[in-house]
């Protein structure tokens, strides 16, 4: 078969969004159960991308996606998904959002290509176009040979591909996917990933991406955002969120004291003692990165002492070191600062 | 590959080459969105295929099959013998139900359970309160396929013995005009009592995830219910009292409101005289909502 050429995609291009404008926003979000309070007064806006969201247990991720897709009412505040209202537009945001939960949700006496075109059908497309869509996902998730076979039938990593091919057969703008490699093993796992990096770098499609596993956020998002007690802690894209928690190392041939309580008095407060490496005779200084000035303090800290610096290097966190600082700062601040 | 004149292959030629394979890569829907409607209808004949075991194994279709015959079978039957002895009756408009309620009872154990068990126990409705739709609606469209299908062992049955009574006249298009009331009269009735029966079951459905249990219990309530209501009746209570109890009694109600319908004396006229027919019409709708009202319970969440 040969297409013309306007309808073969480029290989690992990644497609344009459409727009800049949030595909998430929220306004003093808060969500009360009983004597629960799930959500705090979340203020956040999300651009198309990847987006990890993380949390511990019980930081409010799945009522978050709950209210996001219109299934439950904020107590106070708003929230829009793709400029709908959740609380009035949820069925329109459902028709143009997608959804993979953790849980088991496949019926195990349908075949794939009859299971993901009825929920193409569901989500508002013709008959004849579901069945098209559900033939061109199943084979986009590699399931192309077995999608007349019965779901029962099928191994964890299938079934999640179904469940992934269900969430997408209706070209959805955004994409939410809860814990979408629980229980599967590393090489199911991996390919499993890929096909998520290649649904927002190929498919042009935002994704929300709850994983407990910090390690496929940092593979596939480049945004990321953490919830815990139902405050925001951080909303920014990843490398931006590594330079501002990231450190910086100064080597020093002088006095350490003397030369903290000089950055000090040039406003740089979060600076401590680094110890001296066995590799070397001269100490090091650790300086916070909250942000580009703080390289100038350094310079003129110094140059006001008449110090040599030795080294000067950052220091860039992992995800996981980024997650543990944020968690255990539990700054609800910090989010105000990060929200927008 | 061609041979070359001493005979050895020649690789192809790129002018020679007779097809060429793309990557097909992700194309993006830009067709026709047809939002909640689409979806409403959709889960509603999605419903009914699977109920009636639809891409499933042969063993999921063999009860509503059974059943269909068996029906087919109640109304071929008279009508045959009335195309051979002329003014034998032996199936009348209003005594149909009474006829086929074994086979009713027996074809919603098979066919409700299918609407909402399996869902429910797969746990696929965060899917579909995912989509384009609302909890209300999936309810909606479950008693919708539900009420259809009954529609199919009742109305379609009833019609076909109709329209197979008037050809049988001597004069069958005068005798269809004659007799387009009675027509009319099994609409209502067919819709009224498979609306009924279907909400009823439905609830007794919604109420657990297995449908053994669902089955059981549509069949305990249909045939256990009646029994309960005419023993009240026959035990020696006033008329009303006795009366009261038909209310509850599914048989009773659909019965007397067919008899009404066509005008016809009941075998319970001496205590179902208390109540006029609208009443037995207007309790299947009452509990038609009250059925509606405990399945929202189930399924539709406050927040």
């Amino acid at each position: 078969m040969v297409l013309s050429p306007s309808s073969v995609d480029v290989p690992d291009a990644p497609v344009a969004a459409s727009s800049r404008e949030p595909v998430i926003e929220t306004k003093n979000l808060t969500k009360q159960f009983r004597r629960v309070l799930a959500l705090d007064n979340l203020n956040v806006e999300v651009p198309p991308a990847a987006i990890g969201l993380l949390g511990p247990n019980g930081a409010g991720k799945t009522t978050l996606i709950r209210i996001l897709l219109g299934l439950s009412n904020p107590t106070r505040g708003s929230a829009s998904v793709l400029g709908m209202d959740t609380a009035s537009d949820g069925v329109r945001i459902r028709e143009r959002v997608g959804y993979m939960p953790e849980s088991s949700v496949l019926p195990s006496n349908a075949t794939a290509a009859d299971f993901v075109g009825h929920m193409a059908e569901m989500s508002g497309l013709p008959k004849v176009a579901a069945r098209q869509r559900a033939a061109d996902v199943l084979y986009q998730v590699g399931l192309d040979e077995e999608r007349y076979r019965l779901i029962s039938g099928f191994s964890m990593g299938m079934k999640q591909r179904v469940k992934l091919a269900q969430a997408i057969v209706h070209d959805p703008q955004l994409v939410f996917l809860d814990e979408p490699t629980a229980g599967m093993d590393p090489p199911g796992r991996d390919s499993m990933l890929e096909l998520i990096a290649r649904i927002h770098t190929r498919m042009g499609m935002s994704v929300v991406l709850s994983s407990h596993i910090l390690e496929d956020i940092e593979r596939v998002c480049d945004f990321v955002m953490i919830i815990n007690g139902g405050k925001l802690i951080m909303a920014q894209p990843i490398g931006k969120a590594r330079e501002d928690m990231g450190e910086i190392v100064v080597r020093i041939d002088g006095d350490v004291d003397q030369f903290i309580g000089k950055l000090a008095s040039l406003g740089v407060h979060d600076v401590r003692p680094g110890g001296t490496a066995q590799t070397s005779p001269f100490p090091d200084v650790i300086v916070r990165h909250t942000s580009d000035d703080v390289y100038d303090a350094i310079r003129d800290a110094a140059a006001d002492m008449q110090l040599p610096i030795r080294t000067l290097r950052s220091r860039v966190h992992s995800l996981e070191e980024l997650y543990l600082q944020a968690i255990e700062s539990g700054d609800a601040a910090a989010g105000g600062e990060h929200g927008s | 590959m061609a041979a070359d004149a001493a005979g050895a292959f020649a690789p192809p030629q790129p002018e020679q080459s007779f097809g060429e394979v793309y990557d097909r890569g992700y194309q993006h829907y830009e067709g026709q969105r047809l939002g909640r409607r689409q979806a409403f209808w959709a889960l509603t004949v999605y419903s009914m295929k699977r109920a009636l075991g639809s891409k499933k194994r042969w063993t999921a279709k063999v009860v509503p099959a059974l059943m269909y015959v068996a029906i087919g079978l109640l109304v071929a039957i008279p009508l045959g013998i009335r195309a051979f002895v002329d003014e034998l009756s032996i199936l009348e408009y209003w005594d149909y139900f009474d006829f086929t309620y074994v086979i009713l009872a027996v074809y919603l154990a098979s066919v409700a359970p299918e609407m909402l068990c399996n869902d429910r126990r797969e746990n696929v409705l965060p899917l579909y309160f995912a989509r384009a739709l609302t909890r209300a609606d999936y309810l909606m469209a479950k008693l919708l396929s539900t009420t259809l299908l009954t529609l199919t062992v009742t109305l379609l049955p009833m019609g076909i013995y109709w329209l197979g009574q008037q050809l049988l006249e001597d004069s069958p298009l005068p005798a269809m005009k004659d007799n387009i009331g009675d027509l009319g009269r099994i609409i209502v009735l067919c819709v009224v009592v498979s609306l009924f029966l279907a909400a009823i079951t439905l609830v007794i459905s919604s109420l657990t995830g297995r449908k053994s249990i669902a089955a059981a219990g549509i069949v305990l309530a249909l045939l256990v219910l009646p029994v309960i209501s005419f023993g009240i009746a026959e035990s020696g209570v006033s008329d009303r009292a006795a009366g009261y109890a038909l209310l509850f009694n599914p048989i009773a109600l659909h019965g007397e409101f067919a008899y009404g319908l066509f005008g016809e004396r009941s075998a319970n006229e001496e205590i179902a005289h208390i109540f006029p027919t609208e009443v037995y019409g207007g309790v299947m709708l009452i509990a038609v909502a009250l059925c509606c009202l405990v399945m929202f319970w189930r399924y539709v969440q406050s927040d």
